[in-house]
């Protein structure tokens, strides 16, 4: 074998503390080199030319590279050695910069670490084989999980690109936290008037597949491929039959035993309900835990009202598979409930601000509600305890936001905007109203919303008071607020009739058990992790796995709706060619050495080792070996470390190698 | 000992076992021999005793035996002989896919103690060390079981009290006591072969690209050969004592044993091969694991 060296200076990167030309002189006697040179930047053209001329003039086999980490440069120099005619494989690196020079100030002893290194790597390559990259198809089938705005925008993007699209929404109905909202920062156009639309055309849309009421249960398999089991849960209506009259709805005795939480439990609903008038699907939902049918098999007055039989009080979950190529995870965020403590957490609660205790001490979804035309109070300004009025209102922003000590040390980031818009809208309807907001920093980055800020303050006239609230108590039918002043230096108290509370956004329920279910990291609050902060926000370290809208970190509309254009952007990059080319470091089992003990089965994080049956003639099972699924394997090599009789191997990485390198050490 | 040899005479008549692997005498009553019975008129020479000292289970796991069981394109049963602690080994086996539940036929005895060696008599003093912390004289799983229990012989466990007494010790001097008895093995590897669980179609010792295990009998090779031995069979090794009554040089491969079964009782609650339904302790994942000894 004909091996070829080729040392890197990097600039001055490497060449400061690692003497190159004596490094590339060294190699010169290793057994098996032919060729050696040092070059400044072997990474620029004439320095992957130099590669490709000595491999095709001196008839190399392969090659070593003495330079940069493989991360930076593994793919320049194995396309240069494919261009010269030789595998890809067979060119390895020695890291000279990473792990020599940049950590290494001596001359003398870097110069003979980088030595070693190149030694090793030299008696790596002897043992490396040509390897050819694995080839998987690629299922062009998308999964939107979560129907909120993020999730509806990305399934009509990919939709519209010409994808199928299943979205699979855990609600009765699709739209999210968005279809709550009463008028949006900072244009102030109706929530649902915007929404509403694309609502429908989702529904209408024939490549998405609507999936409402359903969760997924299991992801398997890998990017472009992947087996999703959705749990379509029992509306006990027949979609097929139901016309979304509504009739068994407002004929429903059971009138006031469940909260409406679309109207964040400000109103109740009946047993079947849909969760908004304009829902889509327009098919109600039996509330097994209220439906008098459920406790004594009476009842069943929906039965007698639906003209169309479609009541099925029996039918059960269903569980439905479906064929995936990439996922978009949108399932957005919830507010933080500071009532109470929640169980198990870190986070102490705001019993302080009586919030769960005072019924006019109220959250910001809350009064949307109440703002929202739609709402429980067809958008006329009544406070919940007395459905009165109220003639001063104050609003408390970061409440859990920004607080290490009680709640989360993050920005909710849109607090700071809906408020203002919250105080703006009550400024609009209660001419004669107070408003006073208590804030910390007034964060309004984004285009038309600092105006949208000022515009509160200058023309609507709402009172802002920097610092924060310590307590708020009730006292002769008024909510005494008492906070700070900080700017004048001064306690205030304010008489109150109503409070409201920018608590924090906070992770979607159970988002962890999801993401483990889909196989994506989290952070420590439960928000979906990007793979790069900066240079792939949009991915997830899952390949295929991609992220939108809030469930990845407080979003507004504008930010969540790009977010969820992008990963429908992603999913069509990914579904560009028919086939994906993976990396050939994968496991291999020496079936004939396989003692069949599955440890590697066991251990192998990916799931991608299976059990493949060995047969006598007869067709009678003689052993099992493990067997490894290429597109299933990262080339972690836990398998390969676990294994007792050392019976799979990782190619590229062979035990061989290894002890070659060693020893060459 | 009629019953049990009426019950294979019977078993093999009727074609429910292909095979029963079992125990003879061997030329003296105080001694027995494996023995593999095929046809139901061999079955008369079956023992059952305190002699019994073999671990049968080892042969389940060898080809020659297998195939015993593969008759005219289908898999019969294969039947064996195990005492109580022997059938940890069958279990341990069944957890590591070697077989299948539904493949053997396990015949077992409620257990009164083995001796330490043929041709002694059971009493304290002879009675086997392993029987003496015995958790399970009443066999955990079985397809028929014989014997009835009486009173074991009575003895202090000195084994245990000898690894207690390591824990005593510098990591120097437990080297050196180790190093003398490693000092002897001739790499024969008979403890290899008596062990039910080293089953490997290739064990990584004989392995030559790359050579992991030295090979020559010295004290590098016989230290890489007794810690790879061992590595690879904590939380797995049924304490059986096999290896040590195999091994030529009387090397104390039991107290290396008994200490990873220790380790493996005291810190994660696992016996190797007391149920079917536990997943085995390596390659399982708990959160609850103790990690002090991940540096
Ligand atoms: C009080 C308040 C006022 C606001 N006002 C404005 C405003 O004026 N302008 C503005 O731009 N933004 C505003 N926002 C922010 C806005 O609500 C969010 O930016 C937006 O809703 C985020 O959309 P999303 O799709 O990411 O998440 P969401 O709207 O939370 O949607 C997520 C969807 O996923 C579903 N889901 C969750 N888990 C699962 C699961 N496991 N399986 C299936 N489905 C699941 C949910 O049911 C939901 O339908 C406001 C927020 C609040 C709290
Ligand atoms: S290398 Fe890692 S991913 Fe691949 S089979 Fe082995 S354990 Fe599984
Ligand atoms: S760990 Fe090794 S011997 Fe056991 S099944 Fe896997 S490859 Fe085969
Ligand atoms: S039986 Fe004893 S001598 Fe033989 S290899 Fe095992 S420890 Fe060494």
């Amino acid at each position: 074998m004909k091996i070829g060296v080729f040392i890197c200076h990097c600039g001055e990167n490497i060449g400061r503390t690692v003497d190159c030309p004596r490094v590339s002189k060294a190699a010169e006697w290793f057994p098996g080199v032919v060729h050696s040179v040092d070059y400044k930047y072997m990474c620029s053209d004439p320095g992957q030319n130099m590669i490709k001329d000595a491999i095709r003039e001196k008839g190399l086999d392969a090659i070593v590279v003495g330079s940069c980490s493989p991360h930076m440069h593994e793919k320049t120099f194995r396309k240069a050695a494919l261009d010269a005619g030789i595998n890809p494989f067979l060119c390895e690196m020695a890291n000279l910069r990473e792990h020599v020079s940049w950590v290494h100030d001596d001359i003398e002893e870097a110069t003979q670490k980088a030595i070693d290194l190149t030694r090793m790597a030299v008696e790596k390559v002897k043992r490396n084989q040509p390897l050819a990259t694995i080839k998987v198809p690629v299922t062009k089938r998308t999964l939107v999980i979560g129907g909120g705005i993020a999730g509806i925008q990305a399934a009509l993007d990919v939709a519209n690109a010409g994808y199928e699209v299943v979205l699979v929404e855990k609600e009765p109905s699709i739209g999210g936290h968005m279809s709550q909202l009463s008028e949006t920062f900072p244009t102030l156009d109706c929530s649902q008037c915007i929404l509403t639309p694309r609502m429908v055309e989702v529904y209408q849309h024939p490549k998405i597949k609507l999936m409402t009421y359903s969760e997924v249960e299991k992801v398997e398999g890998f990017i472009g491929n992947f087996h999703v089991t959705i749990r379509q849960k029992a509306r006990h209506i027949d979609a097929s039959k139901c016309t979304g009259c509504g009739l068994c709805i407002t004929k429903c005795p059971i009138r006031k035993k469940a909260f409406n939480s679309f109207e964040e439990g400000m109103a109740y609903r009946p047993a079947v309900y849909v969760p908004f008038p304009q829902a889509v699907p327009n098919i109600p939902v039996i509330d097994e835990t209220v439906c008098t049918y459920y406790k004594n098999g009476k009842c069943g007055v929906c039965v007698k009202v639906c003209g169309r039989e479609a009541i099925m009080f029996d039918q059960q979950d269903k569980l439905v598979t479906e064929e995936i190529g990439a996922i978009i995870m949108a399932t957005g965020y919830k507010l933080y409930d500071i009532s109470k403590k929640p169980d198990d957490s870190f986070i102490k609660g705001y019993g302080e601000y009586g919030y769960g205790k005072y019924k006019d001490v109220i959250d910001g979804l809350q009064f949307e509600r109440i703002a929202s035309a739609s709402g429980p109070t067809s958008g006329e300004f009544k406070r919940p305890s007395d459905g009165k009025e109220p003639k001063k209102v104050v609003f408390i922003q970061c409440v859990g936001s920004r607080d290490d000590s009680k709640g989360f040390s993050y920005c909710s980031k849109i607090c700071c905007m809906y408020t203002a818009k919250h105080a703006m809208l009550y400024k609009h309807k209660v001419h004669d109203g107070e408003a006073y907001v208590f804030y910390m920093d007034i964060r309004s980055g984004g285009k038309m919303y600092e105006e949208f800020v000022r515009r509160a303050i200058e023309e609507d006239g709402v009172k802002y008071v920097r610092g924060r609230v310590s307590k708020v108590y009730e006292q002769n039918g008024k909510y005494i607020v008492k906070g700070e002043d900080t700017i004048a230096g001064m306690p205030v108290e304010i008489e109150a009739d109503m409070v409201v509370l920018a608590t924090a956004m906070i992770a979607q329920e159970n988002a962890s058990t999801l993401a483990q279910t889909v196989g994506i990291p989290y952070d420590k609050y439960g928000f979906f992790n990007e793979a790069h902060p900066k240079l792939r926000p949009i991915e997830s370290t899952t390949g295929g796995i991609f992220l939108a809208g809030a469930c990845q970190s407080p979003k507004d509309i504008p930010e969540s709706v790009a977010m969820a254009s992008a990963a429908a952007a992603k999913t069509m990059v990914l579904f560009g060619s028919d086939m994906l080319e993976r990396e050939p470091v994968v496991a291999r089992v020496n079936e004939l050495l396989c003692g069949g003990c599955f440890y590697c089965r066991k251990v192998c994080p990916y799931s991608a080792i299976e059990v493949r049956e060995i047969k006598d003639r007869n067709g009678v099972v003689i052993k099992e070996v493990a067997y490894v699924n290429d597109g299933l394997c990262q080339g972690c090599g836990t398998c390969t470390a676990t294994c007792p009789s050392k019976s799979v191997e990782l190619m590229g990485f062979t035990n061989e190698q290894i002890f070659a390198q060693i020893a060459a050490l | 000992m009629d019953e049990l040899r009426n019950h294979v005479k019977e078993m093999l008549a009727n074609g429910t076992v292909a095979a029963v692997i079992g125990y003879k005498e061997a030329g003296s009553p105080m001694r027995t021999k494996p023995v593999i019975i095929t046809a139901p008129e061999e079955a008369i020479l079956l023992v059952f005793n305190e002699y019994c000292l073999n671990n049968l289970a080892v042969y389940l796991t060898k080809a020659r035996v297998k195939n015993l069981a593969r008759v005219n394109g289908t898999i019969k049963k294969l039947g064996i002989v195990a005492k109580p602690c022997d059938v940890h080994a069958v279990i341990a086996l069944i957890q590591e896919s070697q077989l299948k539940r539904e493949d053997v036929y396990i015949i077992s005895f409620n257990c009164n103690g083995v001796v330490k060696d043929y041709g002694e008599t059971l009493t304290g003093e002879t009675i086997a060390s392993k029987c003496l912390h015995c958790d399970a004289r009443q066999p955990l799983y079985h397809d028929k079981v014989f014997g009835e229990l009486k009173d074991l012989p009575a003895s202090p466990d000195e084994e245990l009290a000898k690894i207690k007494s390591f824990d005593d010790m510098t990591s120097q001097e437990r080297f050196e006591y180790f190093k003398n008895e490693f000092d002897k093995c001739i790499k024969c590897y008979a403890c290899r072969a008596a062990c039910p669980m080293c089953y490997c179609t290739q064990c990584i010792t004989d392995k030559t690209i790359p050579r992991w295990v030295e090979s020559s009998a010295h004290g590098r090779g016989n230290f890489s050969w007794n810690l790879i031995r061992a590595f690879h069979l904590s939380a797995r090794c049924v304490g059986c004592g096999e290896c040590e009554r195999a091994c030529p040089m009387d090397i104390p491969l039991s107290l290396i044993n008994r200490k990873m079964l220790e380790v493996a009782k005291n810190d994660f609650a696992y016996l190797s091969g007391r149920n079917l339904e536990t997943p085995t302790l390596v390659g399982s994942f708990d959160v609850k694991d103790k990690e002090e000894f991940i540096l």
